[in-house]
């Protein structure tokens, strides 16, 4: 064993991790329970789409293993990963199914939430843009992909678990450290100032856009003189 | 249903306008005690009407279940109706909260999604 360590997760990855943890648990769980806390969990969703436009940004500009091109999963590297022969630091190529798959599906769930109402009291941000009946088909979509998430979440910290137990190998560590004991090999460059602020301008935009701020407002409704007494 | 609750939400949030509030939440606390188990009887759940019904046939067998979340449901616009007399803002908030979460309990387990 040596006490070569390699620097893998920088700093925005991490945040932008362990934030979407809280994120999607919240959401998951203000939507089960609804009432109330369905403004929470609007409000989480926009946190959400803010956390994927910046991983999407970080995944072009940040540091060498947040790169979408460093582990985007080839036939070659997904073979090669099952024969046990592949190398590297960062996700492998089966781990980065679990992340294209996570973003993807996030996406989805906040797209659709945008757009979707629960048929009580609380619409998405954007749903007046759609209509009744196609926001009502996006809430069966955002319904049915919660529980396709939960299940990738679980296959996801059931992948960790395998890890830890089975092939010795903490991964919870360097996410939470950065950095990856008892390795070698180059750790992660670039992702500078620039590209971060870029990526959180980015983040910004989209959950501007997401709020549906822009939306112009319903007109007041007629003063009270107008309205009969019956 | 959907108009009064609006109504209600529309106070929580911006000015609270104490009739309004009272108005909507009788015409719930009504509806919510007008025997609306009168509208779902057998074979309801075969309706076609102006659009497939989104009944889920549950509703007719687990008899246990509906009870349970249709008598929450009463309840809860029954509480409505009376903190909306008294007229606070933050515990109208809160019980529509409750009231919210008693109508989504027959929504989550007795109604099917649209696809």
């Amino acid at each position: 064993m040596t006490n070569k360590r390699v620097f893998i997760w920088d700093l925005p990855t991490r945040i932008f991790h362990w934030a979407l943890v809280l994120c999607v648990i919240g959401a998951v769980i203000s939507g089960q329970i609804g009432g109330n806390l369905m403004e929470w969990h609007g409000k989480l969703g926009l946190a959400v789409v803010g956390l994927i436009a910046f991983r999407l940004v970080w995944g072009l500009l940040g540091s060498t293993y947040a790169r979408f091109c460093q582990f985007f999963p080839t036939q070659g590297k997904v073979l090669a990963y099952l024969k046990g022969q592949w190398q590297g630091h960062g996700h492998n190529p089966l781990g980065a199914f679990s992340v294209f798959g996570l973003l993807a599906l996030l996406a989805f769930q906040v797209g659709s939430g945008l757009f979707a109402n629960d048929d009580i009291a609380f619409n998405g941000p954007m749903q007046a843009l759609v209509g009744k009946d196609l926001s009502d088909v996006l809430t069966g979509w955002h319904k049915l992909a919660s529980n396709v998430l939960i299940a990738l979440v679980v296959l996801h910290i059931g992948a960790i678990m395998f890890y830890a137990h089975v092939k010795k190998d903490n991964l919870v560590k360097p996410m939470i450290t950065g950095w990856k004991d008892n390795a070698e090999g180059e750790s992660a460059r670039g992702g500078g100032v620039l590209a971060l602020v870029l990526a959180i301008a980015v983040a910004a935009a989209a959950v501007y856009g997401a709020s549906g701020a822009w939306v112009p407002a319903p007109p007041p409704p007629p003063p009270a003189a107008e309205t009969p007494n019956w | 249903m959907a108009w009064n609750m609006g109504r209600i939400k529309a106070n929580v949030d911006g000015t609270y306008n104490k009739d309004e509030v009272i108005k909507a939440a009788n015409a719930i606390q009504a509806i919510a005690n007008s025997g609306m188990g009168a509208l779902y009887l057998p074979g309801t759940d075969k309706g076609k009407g102006w659009k497939e019904t989104r009944v889920k046939p549950e509703l007719f067998t687990d008899k246990e279940g509906v009870g349970k979340v249709a008598t929450n449901f009463v309840q809860q616009a029954n509480e409505m109706a009376k903190v909306a007399a008294a007229g606070d803002a933050a515990a109208t908030k809160v019980q529509f909260g409750k009231l919210g979460e008693s109508c989504k309990g027959c929504h989550d387990k007795f109604r099917v999604d649209e696809k």
